[in-house]
């Protein structure tokens, strides 16, 4: 069998943002942007930002881990003989949709026809993954194939930087859940990087942009009056909204969009479009299906990469067995077959401006980045909602959310640079709302999202029923009304409370976010008329919960109905 | 002006119950004492870093009306309206490198070495963002302060400065974002004002003049059964004259230490803007 993965999983304390102590030459924490289907590393050098290059001159490398051999390789150090290797089953790729998802997930079920297995059982568990080893399924988990990509990334680093690499600035998309966040900083604790920072990728876009703005303004010796942009991230697996405002080298955080919809979804889209019954075909999952998931991904891909610089594109491709696909598509085609996913790009862009009270008018940039910044009809929408005829142009697209990475990374490591290069700061906001489960079975923000970072929030909350003596506080994040839409984080019961007419006890929920965006819940009783807590308060870091934690939600339903419920005392003003 | 149509009263929103607990009285050095007992009782918020509340309409209402409900967590505000100053004639020295601090600015870092000063909160928000005491500010000078603040406190930026230090830009830093939202929104800033005055406002207080009554629930029935957008742009055009009238209502009745008034002007706004909020739900 395989050999002992060459990392040890550190305890979860030690994965997450916690800072360490001072030391007397810091070390500048490294950028790296994991994509869905690219990744890339940067690091500060001193004077500008460098992207670093693997043995094959590459900056961006491929995002997957093949099984092939005793010891895993990835996109780092491996090179594939053909596009084709990479779909033969031994190679797992797409982590990054699926990492902290549950197998009742509609986007772990729409990976089940990529070229390794991902099973499902329905019951909120996390799923199965395998590659194809001999000819046996192989398991293994996304934590860990990141982990394997993450060590060959530092490895990298350290060869390039002939020094010893533990810190490290991540981009991470926008919609993700911190209970996603978690499983991230636990393949980076495999992998024996320390996360400095957890940014959200147009965040790390923000930074470079505050960078340049910055520059521009030494150079003309102008005021530096504030610059909105707007920023519009999307890759194959994530898209992305923000709107920063940006002045004197500080990107503020203004509003926060995002969704689990990218190239990877267009893909799939066109591939069900070219063969309507591919899910059928292919869902015995044996060699023979691979091979043919595996040519008609390849040939599917390679055509809306061309329709992107030309009007029509010719596809033929044999999947053998007289299954073959021959067929002219032209761009209108691909717009229609896609039309959902580019009207949720316009909606996610309109909700960004709206959240951040910003009008149209005021927006001096748009910015465009990400692997999907070359569709024509992305660059479309986003000019026509923003009545506008140009992007912004001085960023690459491929490379603006691994510069601002390492930009953040050396500003979080305490350098400084002569020139005011790294004079810069982001002033986060929470992409989230966070809240708890009350008035029956709705959603109670208490963070509400677009929140200045840090943050400390409370509301009231009371008993549903007359001497109700406990209380279960179940934390969500996300912005759904019925809450089982949201994430869960975690959970835990206040007892105690003194026996009372309902309505009476007042219990106070606390959510802290601290500059770490670590988060701490609080809650405790107070009696009308006193001025002590009943009991101590609770402190609760989230989240709590482990993987599995869909039974939990259920569960703890079944067990307790309402009898444990909340409701709330005043409605939110805001 | 609203629909006049008014034979079905539904009950006003939530947001417009009247709010049961008694007001209680505002901080005083009394309970100051009494959260620093508990804080004592349950040594483990001593060590966490914190974040003063935010000073907002929903929560500086939980800060003012119910201020027992702190009394189990560490709260930095909670001392900020105690008039507790700490001798503003005393010549405040940095902490790190002893420099003294130069009267031009708010002394929260040091202008020699750099270094996060300690909280003072006696220094007021309109004097962290450098602008007069009073109701007309130019709200687009703020952002800017806001920004060369943030850029010498934030957090992120002294990550590797020792753990009391980064307790102070922690603090700081909060103060500063709670200083610039609370003084940015127009009903916060008047709210704050009154506050700095020792004017308690309840917010929630339920609205007696029945004509204002009547007009909030046309209000709402027309936004409700508004057809168009063009509708509902015609009420938020309105909406928005009436908050401009209350607030400039609330100018000169502050300006004339008219404090009944000027909580009535509040009062007014804050059901305006509510209504306005509803209207953008619905755009
Ligand atoms: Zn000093």
């Amino acid at each position: 069998m395989a050999a002992e993965p060459a990392y040890t999983v550190a305890s979860d304390s030690e994965t997450t943002g916690e800072e360490k102590s001072s030391s007397p030459l810091p070390e500048i924490a490294i950028g790296i942007d994991i994509g869905t289907s690219q990744c890339s590393i940067a690091v500060w050098n001193g004077s500008q930002v460098e992207i670093m290059r693997n043995t094959r001159n590459q900056k961006l490398m491929r995002s997957f881990v093949t099984f092939k051999n005793e010891i895993p390789t990835g996109g780092v150090s491996n090179q594939l003989a053909h596009e084709y290797e990479m779909l033969t089953g031994s190679t797992i790729f797409n982590m990054k949709r699926l990492i902290g998802r549950l197998d009742t997930d509609p986007v772990v079920h729409a990976s089940k026809n990529l070229p390794f297995l991902v099973q499902t059982l329905n019951i909120g568990v996390r799923p199965f993954i395998a590659a194809l080893v001999n000819n046996m399924w192989r398991s293994t988990t996304p934590e860990e194939v990141l982990a394997i990509f993450l060590i060959e990334l530092r490895v990298l680093a350290e060869v390039h930087l002939k020094r010893h690499v533990s810190n490290a600035v991540l981009t991470i998309p926008v919609s993700f859940s911190r209970f996603q966040l978690s499983r991230i900083e636990r393949a980076c604790a495999m992998a024996g990087l320390h996360v400095l920072r957890l940014m959200p990728e147009p965040t790390a876009v923000a930074l470079l942009y505050a960078q340049q703005q910055q520059q521009t303004v030494h150079e003309n010796l102008g005021s530096g009056s504030e610059k909105n942009a707007l920023i519009f991230n999307m890759g194959a697996g994530y898209c992305d909204a923000a709107l920063t405002a940006t002045a004197g080298g500080v990107s503020q955080i203004k509003a926060l969009a995002g969704m689990t919809l990218g190239g990877e979804d267009m893909l799939q889209n066109m591939m069900h479009y070219l063969l309507p019954e591919m899910d059928n075909l292919f869902s015995r999952h044996g060699i023979e299906e691979i091979k043919k998931i595996g040519l008609l991904r390849v040939a599917t891909q390679d055509a809306i990469h061309k329709l992107s610089f030309q009007s029509s594109v010719q596809i033929d491709v044999d999947l053998g067995n007289g299954t073959k696909i021959c067929k002219v598509l032209d761009r209108e085609e691909f717009e229609v077959v896609n039309q959902k996913v580019f009207e949720k790009c316009e909606f996610l862009t309109r909700q960004c401006l709206q959240d951040a009270k910003v009008e149209i008018e005021d927006v001096n940039d748009i910015i465009l980045v990400g692997g999907c910044s070359y569709i024509p009809k992305i660059k479309n929408i986003l000019m026509s909602i923003c009545k506008r005829g140009e992007l912004y142009s001085e960023i690459n697209p491929l490379e603006a959310a691994v510069r601002g990475a390492a930009l953040e990374g050396a500003v979080a490591s305490g350098i400084n640079d002569p020139f005011g290069n790294l004079d810069l700061l982001t002033i986060q906001a929470t992409p989230l709302s966070i809240g708890i489960r009350a008035d029956g079975n709705s959603f109670v923000p208490i963070v509400q999202r677009n929140t200045t970072m840090p943050a400390r929030r409370e509301l009231i909350f009371t008993t549903l029923h007359d001497n109700q003596t406990e209380a279960l506080i179940i934390v969500y994040e996300g912005d759904e009304k019925v809450v089982e839409k949201n994430h869960l984080l975690g959970y835990f019961k206040i007892t105690g409370i003194p026996p009372a007419p309902k309505g009476v006890p007042e219990i106070n929920v606390c959510m802290d976010i601290d500059a770490s965006n670590v988060l701490r819940v609080f809650a405790g009783v107070i009696m009308p008329g006193t001025q002590h807590p009943v009991t101590p308060f609770m402190e609760v870091r989230m989240p709590t919960v482990d993987d599995g934690h869909g039974w939990c939600a259920e569960a703890l339903h079944r067990t307790f109905g309402s009898t444990l419920d909340l409701i709330t005392v005043k409605k939110k003003v805001q | 002006m609203w629909k006049k149509k008014l034979n079905s009263l539904t009950p006003l929103s939530s947001n417009l119950r009247r709010s049961k607990a008694p007001i209680p009285p505002p901080y005083t050095t009394a309970t100051e004492f009494t959260s620093k007992q508990i804080l004592s009782s349950s040594p483990k918020f001593k060590t966490q870093e914190n974040y003063s509340f935010s000073f907002n309409s929903s929560s500086s209402k939980r800060l003012f009306k119910t201020p027992r409900l702190h009394l189990g967590l560490p709260n930095l505000n909670s001392n900020l309206f105690c008039s507790v100053s700490s001798s503003p004639a005393a010549i405040s020295h940095c902490w790190n490198c002893n420099a003294v601090a130069s009267g031009t600015a708010p002394f929260l870092a040091c202008q020699s070495c750099r270094s996060v000063q300690p909280l003072d909160p006696s220094i007021d928000y309109f004097q962290i963002l450098g602008v007069e005491k009073k109701y007309d500010i130019k709200v687009e000078t703020l952002e800017g302060k806001y920004k060369d603040w943030q850029k010498k406190l934030h957090p992120d930026l002294v990550h590797t400065k020792s753990k009391k230090e980064r307790g102070y830009a922690a603090e700081q830093s909060a103060r500063v974002s709670d200083a610039y939202r609370t003084l940015t929104d127009p009903l916060s800033r008047a709210m704050y004002l009154l506050k700095l005055e020792g004017v308690e406002v309840d917010e929630e207080e339920r609205i007696s003049d029945p004509e204002l009554l009547v007009e909030i629930m046309e209000i709402r029935e027309a936004v409700e059964e508004a057809a168009d957008t063009q509708v509902l742009n015609h009420i938020q055009a309105q909406i928005q004259k009436q908050l401009e009238h209350w607030s400039e209502s609330f100018a000169d009745a502050f300006c004339s230490r008219k404090y009944e008034e000027a909580i009535s002007s509040i009062q007014r706004m804050t059901y305006y803007k509510r209504a306005n909020e509803e209207i953008v739900k619905k755009l």
